[in-house]
């Protein structure tokens, strides 16, 4: 009756890159820059994501409303350790074979993740600097991924969590300046199996370039900066599986372009993006994305 | 005349404070890797815990970090190198700039 492949996979499309940083940092995902010795930092990002390019006759049309928290530390000026935990509601009308609309609905806490990243390569020069880090983790099956409703047990692809235990790992380069910066990433997480079910591995290679605006001249101080964003993802998912068999309507390569704003501060950064989908090479009948906007804030103590 | 003249500049001196004969020190910490106004915090913070810190002032186009000890408080190099490196920077230079008075 239902459509198991949404085309968004599970939630670390959502949280891959969405980490704690202590600079400036890209919005989609991950920044080499650290976080000072002893310091904390707090990220809350809050996201909207709709996806209707549904190239089957059910006619989905998924809606995402969602907050994530994370916690950054710093253990030593090289080494961060993270903790990420979404709540998360999702919304989902389909037209049923037999011609009735109806609405599908979860929330609550999804699957957090836990992890660190290293500073292998770090080259300080006046007003700016290139590191490189590595980061490896592991995504935690805290959400629930048996809800059900009415209608009976929702599709994996809409549950809070996958209910398995998912590493993950990667590495980031970033290249800082007083005028710019920019950032590229690449990052491989194995999703496992539970309850018979196991989404595709994935992919995923992302940019950013952050270019200040505002002010132009710098005169002195530490004034707030106000930059333009603009970042790229390219994620590639395989097909999930459903006992052991490949889900053909699932699975896929989208890329997506995302301009933004970032307001940094030395206490915190306000910032907002739009990811729009520039390419989506989907499997079968998987759900197209239309657009996620994200918009939050980072506070250093 | 001359013992009254005499009370009063002696009750002046009295009221001047004494803070005015003491000398502040400063350092001038030059730092690499310092680009936005997020990383100058984590600097900022570790510098704030230290003993005898009276003011810092920041100038993130320079790079430079001038930091204001109170009376008679000190700074070693080494001790701003590790809080510069503890935010994940660099210190490029320690110098200490002339007696404030």
């Amino acid at each position: 009756m239902f459509k198991s492949g949404f085309g968004f996979g599970c939630l670390s499309v959502f949280l891959i890159g969405l980490v704690g940083n202590a600079l400036a940092a890209p919005e989609t995902f991950n920044t080499a820059f650290p976080v000072a010795k002893g310091d904390f930092v707090f990220r809350e990002q809050f996201l909207y994501k709709r996806a209707s390019g549904d190239p089957s006759s059910a006619d989905r049309e998924l809606e995402v409303l969602g907050g994530i928290s994370v916690l950054g530390y710093g253990v030593t000026a090289d080494l961060a350790v993270f903790g990420v935990l979404p709540y998360l509601n999702k919304n989902l009308e389909v037209t049923t074979t037999g011609g009735q609309r109806v609405t599908r609905n979860t929330s609550g806490i999804g699957d957090a993740r836990l992890f660190g990243k290293y500073t292998i390569f770090k080259n300080n020069f006046p007003g700016g600097s290139f590191r490189i880090a590595p980061f490896a983790g592991l995504e935690l099956p805290t959400g629930d991924n048996g809800d059900s409703d009415s209608l009976g047990a929702l599709p994996a692809t809409l549950q809070l969590g996958s209910g398995s235990w998912d590493p993950f790992a990667g590495v980031v380069a970033t290249y800082q300046t007083l005028d710019y910066q920019l950032d590229a990433q690449a990052g491989y997480q194995v999703n496992t199996e539970a309850d018979n079910f196991e989404f595709g591995d994935e992919v995923r290679f992302d940019a950013s370039l952050q270019y200040r605006l505002w002010p132009r001249e710098l005169t002195g101080g530490v004034p707030g900066f106000l930059y333009g964003v603009l970042e790229s993802n390219l994620i590639y998912r395989g097909k999930n599986q459903i006992g052991g068999i490949d889900d053909a309507n699932s699975g896929g390569t989208t890329l997506f372009i995302a301009p933004g704003l970032q307001y940094v501060t030395k206490r915190w950064i306000l910032e907002a993006i739009v990811q729009l989908p520039a390419v989506q090479d989907l499997g079968g009948t998987a759900l197209e994305d239309d657009y996620t906007v994200r918009a939050g804030f980072r506070f250093n103590f | 005349m001359t013992r009254i003249l005499r009370t009063a500049v002696f009750a002046l001196a009295l009221l001047l404070p004494a803070t005015a004969f003491a000398a502040q020190t400063q350092y001038q910490l030059q730092v690499d890797g310092l680009a936005c106004p997020f990383c100058a915090y984590g600097i900022e913070k570790e510098l704030t815990r230290t003993e005898g810190l009276e003011s810092i002032d920041i100038d993130i186009n320079a790079g430079t970090i001038l930091v204001t000890m109170a009376d008679g408080a000190t700074m070693s190099e080494a001790q701003a190198d590790r809080i510069v490196k503890d935010a994940g920077f660099t210190l490029r230079a320690f110098t200490e700039l002339p007696a404030q008075n």
